[in-house]
């Protein structure tokens, strides 16, 4: 069976196998060269001064690649899914050739756990050699936009794409034995997988682990804090813009200001602190910002007095490995279930 | 009693749709078994039930005396050839071998390899390149190179071209004539089964409606041409099967345990072809054949 199983998917493996030895070619290039100018800009520059425009420098001659490098990793286990997994069973069912393998003096159980083993193992593989490569490669990059939380980012490096690539490799799977054909089971792993990456990180990620709030009193000492105060939908919300978190923090939401019940504070409910707010403009107007004098400081000591406060909702850096290892093994774990749910179906004897 | 296929109210039903209903079935070792009957009659069914294929929902069948139930010890004594011959259309016809090889214990590499040579097939050949012929001969070659007790092969000619179907039918007699291998065939058509079995079976709507050895099927049925006349005046020990009226003249398919006995008709024996349809026409409209005939004539 393992022989059978190898002989299947041998020339996919080859084309990805020499594929990965390609990518990881061009990753050590380029990416040498990209670490190698980074020391040399981080050692030429000095924070005060011109580092600023050095790393925007970097990152404008890097950033394409890097962009399109990035998106090729994400959509790696997309790919999994639709070309190992669906056809895995769903080509068997499809050509009726599940009946000569079925009818050999091999149980279909085990025929089943060979399949899903070894194409799966190369499905982890292949996602793990690309994330760590993408991981290394991206270093300098990651460091200068200090945002490892980034929807794109967080699944496309260390070990979230493993979990990811189980997951729609087992998906595809199983959708090609319930379908019995291809070709559905491929466009349902994709948008399952697309719907996926757009729900994990705006509803899923951010409540895997108790998020911290901090609070904010509005006053005159907000002045150092904020970088700005912008006034939003219509009137009706103020923020206090740049509430500084922790360091390497991921920042869910900050709500606009409230009074002392939690109820939202609409700029022309305090005209003596925004003047000129009795008619609501259009649109979002930032009414100060940091440098332009002391203008937030003033605003915050004029609206001192009706207690009002600002929050700011975020996930320390330190949840950064605990929620990749959730989140990998969460998906390994639905992965699991899937390939339960293959293994009983296909017990059932339905075909 | 060991019978190579025993069925007892087997039956299969998906969803709403019932596949095979009640069927009861033994058929005797040893032999050719030609499964006939219309599309629909529940064959595949049987044949996918009776190697494990498939659950049945109701009944019991015992395979070479045991359930078809997946594990290695009766799927080495099974061997099944599926409708279409599905193989491998990216593996090479060695490949197919090798494949055989590695999931058969039993796996008897020189009758393959021999067979294949006959068959003058090219081990590096893709198996999608081949014709229908040759790849339902593959398929074949690997059902019976894995050395089963009992082959089941289900409608294997069906799409092949006469000479392919010959070509196919001398093969399978030749591989089971050596290893004293039990098979059961299907197919809609009578003329390929002539050919091969000395067993038949005629399955309508999961019923068995005619079942025996071949030889002794053909010796019992007669069909008679007389003057005009009721079934039931024919004489007592002839059992009606089938009957047509003109005019003046009547026409009856009888079969009799006994012999025929003389009368004033006309008596011959039947093509096998012409003894099955006259029970599948039976088994499509009981009671026609039996009646008096009516006014209405042919």
């Amino acid at each position: 069976m393992i022989w059978l199983t190898w002989r299947q998917f041998r020339a996919q493996a080859l084309t990805v196998l020499a594929l990965l030895a390609a990518a990881a070619i061009a990753f050590l290039v380029t990416g040498l060269r990209m670490h190698h100018t980074y020391a040399a800009d981080l050692a030429a520059c000095t924070p005060a001064d011109n580092c600023d425009s050095t790393f925007r420098e970097f990152q404008s001659t890097y950033g394409p690649a890097f962009g399109l490098i990035q998106f090729l990793v994400i959509v790696v286990p997309a790919l999994i899914g639709i070309f190992w997994g669906a056809p895995l069973i769903g080509r068997e069912l499809e050509t009726g050739t599940h009946q000569l393998a079925w009818n050999q003096t091999v149980t279909r159980t085990r025929w089943l756990a060979v399949k899903l083993t070894i194409v799966g193992a190369a499905a982890i593989a292949t996602a793990g050699i690309l994330s760590y490569l993408l991981t290394w490669w991206a270093g300098p990059l990651d460091h200068i936009q200090g945002d490892r939380w980034a929807a794109m980012t967080f699944a496309s490096r260390d070990i979230v794409p493993l979990g990811y690539a189980a997951f729609a490799f087992a998906l595809g799977a199983t959708l090609g034995l319930l379908l019995r054909r291809t070709l559905p089971a491929m466009a349902i792993t994709l948008a399952a997988f697309v719907v996926i990456q757009i729900l994990v990180p705006a509803v899923v990620r951010p409540n895997l682990l108790s998020s911290t709030t901090v609070t904010f009193a509005i006053n005159q000492g907000i002045g150092e804090r904020a970088h700005g105060i912008e006034i939003r939908n219509g009137a009706a919300e103020i923020y206090f813009v740049g509430l500084p978190v922790p360091d390497g923090a991921w920042e869910l939401s900050g709500p606009p200001i409230q009074d002392s019940s939690g109820h939202a504070v609409a700029a022309t409910d305090h005209t003596d602190c925004f003047p000129g707010f009795d008619n609501p403009p259009a649109q979002g107007v930032g009414v100060a910002a940091k440098g332009t004098g002391d203008r937030i400081a003033d605003i915050g000591s004029c609206l001192a007095k009706y207690n009002l406060h600002e929050t700011v909702t975020y996930q320390p850096a330190s949840h950064y490995w605990p929620l990749q290892w959730i989140e990998s093994g969460s998906f390994l774990a639905l992965g699991g279930v899937l390939a339960g749910t293959c293994f009983w179906w296909i017990r059932r004897r339905r075909n | 009693m060991n019978a190579i296929l025993q069925t007892h109210a087997l039956g299969k039903r998906y969803g709403k749709r019932q596949a095979l209903a009640d069927c009861t079935l033994e058929l005797p070792p040893g032999h050719v078994v030609g499964l006939v009957g219309p599309n629909g009659a529940g064959k595949t069914t049987l044949l996918k039930i009776a190697c494990g294929m498939l659950a049945p929902t109701t009944g019991r069948i015992e395979v070479l005396g045991n359930e078809p139930n997946g594990t290695p010890a009766q799927l080495a004594r099974v061997g099944y050839v599926a409708q279409d011959t599905p193989t491998y259309s990216a593996l090479s016809v060695g490949d197919h071998l090798t494949l055989g090889a590695r999931m058969n214990p039993r796996w008897d590499a020189k009758l393959a390899r021999a067979r294949v040579e006959q068959l003058n097939l090219d081990p590096k050949q893709k198996a999608g390149k081949l014709s229908g012929g040759q790849r339902a001969q593959l398929a074949l070659t690997v059902a019976v190179a894995k050395r089963p007790e009992l082959l089941i092969l289900d409608e294997p000619v069906a799409s092949l071209d006469p000479l392919a179907r010959r070509g196919f039918l001398r093969h399978l007699m030749e591989s089971v004539a050596e290893n004293d291998t039990s098979v059961i065939l299907s197919s809609h058509l009578v003329s390929d089964l002539e050919r091969v079995c000395d067993y038949l079976v005629v399955l309508v709507s999961s019923r068995v409606h005619l079942a025996g050895e071949t030889e002794e099927l053909l010796a019992q049925h007669y069909r008679i041409v007389c003057t005009r006349r009721a079934p039931s005046d024919l004489p007592a020990g002839l059992d009606v099967i089938w009957a047509e009226h003109s005019d003046r003249q009547s026409t009856f398919v009888v079969r009799t345990q006994t012999g025929l006995p003389t009368g004033d008709w006309s008596a011959e024996h039947l093509e096998l072809e012409d003894l099955v349809l006259a029970y599948m026409e039976r088994a499509v409209e009981p009671g026609r054949f039996t009646t008096t005939p009516t006014g209405d004539t042919r």
